[in-house]
């Protein structure tokens, strides 16, 4: 059977940053899903979350984005679509998805689904919750996840 | 004029660490400012909570160093509350905190620090059999055969050639501070791939302990895992088993890829003896034998070098509010009892008070305030923390193991222990330590085991747990050794609730700005001097940093669309 990782990304110390950790939260809430599906809170943790990158046929990312046009909407990448780099760094910190499709990809084991879904923040800042766009946007993210999850189950 | 260089990561909405730096006409360093550009400000949002939850707040700070902010948080609580945790917690914990730094330093050094001696695009040039030759020739490591290189070389050269993927992108390829040969660079590229690898194995003793990762729980008064031999969901003989064999592949790795590798990359960099910094080292010391306030029970010892001088070893104590002060002369801060006298943390204030210029900006002014970051002194003296202050300490105190690995590493490169005080002296020390971290994992392991046989389950202390049984008013430190340096955490409770609480973390201590009496912190001291071979690829600013293991792009990292540089870097 197929086995699909959801990982949610982002501090949530930070408001809006901590978007995709809730948005997985709320994913895993919603619904009665079978063993195969794992749900992980990735924080920050960079390079550290490579084994849940490579060891399911199918993931889902959840994250709060930098979009190239920026609008306040819920984005979906396909894979194709998600730049791979091992940039230069001055901390080990700093360490992304991007990094870690880079590094699944070098080691040849990059799931064969690969979705992104984020949205842009309004507020970073320290200790406060999610904004109130960004909960509109939580609520359309999981409505997003649970259609491609339930469609993935399936196939 | 003197020419001045910033190397600053993120001109978005993050903050991290910036560097400016002025040269002079030979484009050698003269003076350089560390500034942390982003408000952390953990303690606020800590305030008026319950202590019992600190720690799950405090292991969100920092993006990879979860476990040591929960650890010294669960510490300093038990601390003050005067709760004694049973041996296996104490054993259990110590395995986790050995584990985190043994996985932290393979990421490091393959990860981020490795591609600041290694070329990759020289790898592409790479005779696969003289690279088996060599790998062979350092080490028994079996993954060396020629055929290994040749199709590690195809796949590189499939990846580079095609281009859009960008991958290794913006790196200093073919710079002339590049000292490796191909064959050297093939060995190194292969390593970091298995090091990747590798290291998620390591963390899967995390997940056994702390019930899940990357967030892995702890709680005070002990551990939350229970352990029973013949349970399917407690740490049984099958999960103790899997730990043993994680622990065992973990020394293999080390002593045949990473410390090899060490000694291969050093060899052709030992005239780069720069870096070298401050001469002042700390290291609050962890890995308890019994307790935390018995010192000499402490694995990695407790003490503070001065001026290099291994020959004395002087006492530390975090408690002692004479000693460890936090000034903030050049930080955005402001202390209500005046600015200019330095606080120890458990009378510790955060109140920022932003007084640069608004972003975008080109300089700071640095003979004014600069920086998130506070400045922390031990006695009005900057110290550095980390892998190379503990392996020092280590030394100077006759550690017969430490002397040995030194002695060993420092032998087969044919230098002194006068190397140590370098960029590449911190890089060996945290290959040494790494190794030295994997053998008392084995150590805490035969520990637990030796005390589960003989029936001993217990990994909690209830006593204290309801607030009822506590103190109106009590203070604690919490302290651990992570794996960028000494981690302490300070409380004051009142009324059941966190009434202040303080954090002092290693990248504050090592990337801290100039003092109140001017004196630079370590990162600064350490570029001082450093000549640049091509100020507009700053390759030896970036060495000396990533030497310490920065922590400061720590809290957030939103996924940028754009793809965009992450390092710029400005020459005026």
């Amino acid at each position: 059977m197929k086995k699909i990782n959801v990982v949610g990304l982002g501090n949530i110390l930070f408001g809006d940053e901590g978007f995709g950790v809730e948005v997985v939260r709320a994913l895993e809430a919603s619904g009665d899903w079978p063993e195969t599906v794992q749900f992980v809170d990735g924080g920050t943790q960079g390079l550290y979350l490579l084994d849940y990158f490579e060891s399911c046929d199918a993931l889902m990312v959840f994250d709060s984005i930098i979009p190239v046009e920026f609008e306040p909407k819920v984005y979906c990448y396909r894979k194709e679509e998600l730049p791979a780099f091992i940039h230069r760094k001055m901390s080990a910190h700093q360490m992304g998805l991007s990094e870690l499709l880079a590094v699944a990809r070098l080691h040849g084991r990059e799931p064969s689904e690969i979705v992104l879904i984020g949205a842009p923040p309004h507020d970073l800042g320290l200790g406060n919750p999610l904004s109130e766009p960004m909960l509109r946007h939580l609520a359309r993210a999981v409505e997003t996840g649970r259609e491609l999850l339930e469609e993935w189950l399936v196939k | 004029m003197a020419k001045k260089i910033v190397v600053d990561p993120i001109p978005r909405i993050e903050g991290h660490l910036r560097i400016e730096a002025k040269m002079n006409d030979a484009n050698v360093i003269e003076e350089a400012y560390s500034t942390g550009t982003m408000w952390r400000g953990i303690e606020v949002i800590l305030k008026g909570r319950d202590p019992r939850d600190a720690w799950a707040f405090a292991e969100r700070i920092c993006g990879v160093c979860t476990t040591v902010h929960a650890l010294a948080s669960v510490r300093c609580v038990e601390d003050a509350l005067g709760i004694e945790i049973p041996a296996n917690a104490r054993i259990i914990r110590n395995l986790m905190a050995a584990t985190q730094q043994t996985q932290d330093h393979l990421v490091h050094f393959y990860h981020l620090h490795a591609l600041d001696w290694v070329d990759v695009v020289s790898a592409l040039k790479a005779d696969p059999a003289q690279a088996s030759a060599i790998a062979q020739s350092i080490s028994p490591w079996p993954k060396s055969s020629v055929g290994y290189f040749k199709d590690l070389q195809q796949r590189l050269v499939a990846f580079v050639e095609s281009g859009q993927l960008g991958i290794f992108s913006n790196g200093y390829w073919g710079h002339p501070a590049y000292k490796l040969p191909p064959e050297v660079n093939l060995i190194a590229v292969a390593h970091y791939l298995e090091a990747l690898d590798f290291q998620k194995e390591i963390v899967k003793i995390q997940t056994v302990f702390g019930g899940k990762n990357p967030h892995p729980n702890y709680v005070v008064g002990g551990m939350a895992c229970a352990i029973d031999p013949n349970s399917d969901t407690a740490i049984n003989i099958e999960r103790l088993n899997m730990i043993k064999k994680i622990i065992d592949e973990t020394q293999t790795f080390i002593d045949q890829v990473y410390i090899p590798d060490l000694i291969a990359i050093a060899g052709f960099y030992k005239e780069w003896l720069y870096g070298g910094g401050l001469g002042n080292f700390m290291s609050y010391g962890d890995f308890p034998e019994t307790n935390l306030n018995d010192f000499k029970s402490l694995l990695w010892p407790r003490g503070i070098i001065l001026n290099k001088d291994l020959s004395t070893v002087i006492d530390v104590d975090p408690r002692d509010m004479s000693q460890i002060k936090e000034e903030v002369g050049h930080s955005w801060y402001t202390y209500s009892k005046g600015s200019d006298k330095g606080l120890h943390p458990w009378e510790g204030e955060t109140k920022p008070n932003y007084t640069g210029p608004k972003p975008p900006f080109e300089f700071l002014d640095t003979d004014k305030q600069y920086s998130w970051l506070k400045t922390p002194r031990w006695k009005e003296q900057p110290v550095e923390v980390g892998p190379l202050a503990r392996v020092l300490i280590a030394y100077a105190k006759g550690d017969p193991m430490i002397k040995e690995t030194v002695g060993m590493v420092l032998g087969k490169l044919q230098v002194g222990p006068e190397a140590l005080f370098s960029t590449l002296g911190r890089t060996a020390a945290r290959g040494i330590e790494c190794k030295q971290t994997a053998g008392f994992m084995g150590h805490f392991y035969d520990q637990l085991v030796a005390n589960i046989k003989a029936g001993d389950y217990k990994t909690f202390n209830s006593e204290r747990w309801e607030p009822s049984t506590w103190p109106k008013e009590c203070k604690g430190f919490g302290y651990t050794e992570a794996p960028r340096g000494s981690l302490g955490h300070w409380i004051r409770i009142k009324d059941e609730k966190i009434d202040e609480y303080q954090i002092v973390v290693p990248s504050t201590w090592n990337a801290s700005p100039r003092d109140n009496r001017g004196n630079s912190g370590a990162y600064e001291a350490a570029l001082k001097g450093t000549p640049m071979v091509d100020p507009s690829k700053p390759l030896e600013i970036l060495r000396t940093v990533h030497s310490f293991d920065p922590c400061l792009a720590c809290a957030s990292h939103l996924y940028d669309m754009n793809g965009n540089e992450i390092t710029s870097v400005t020459i005026v």
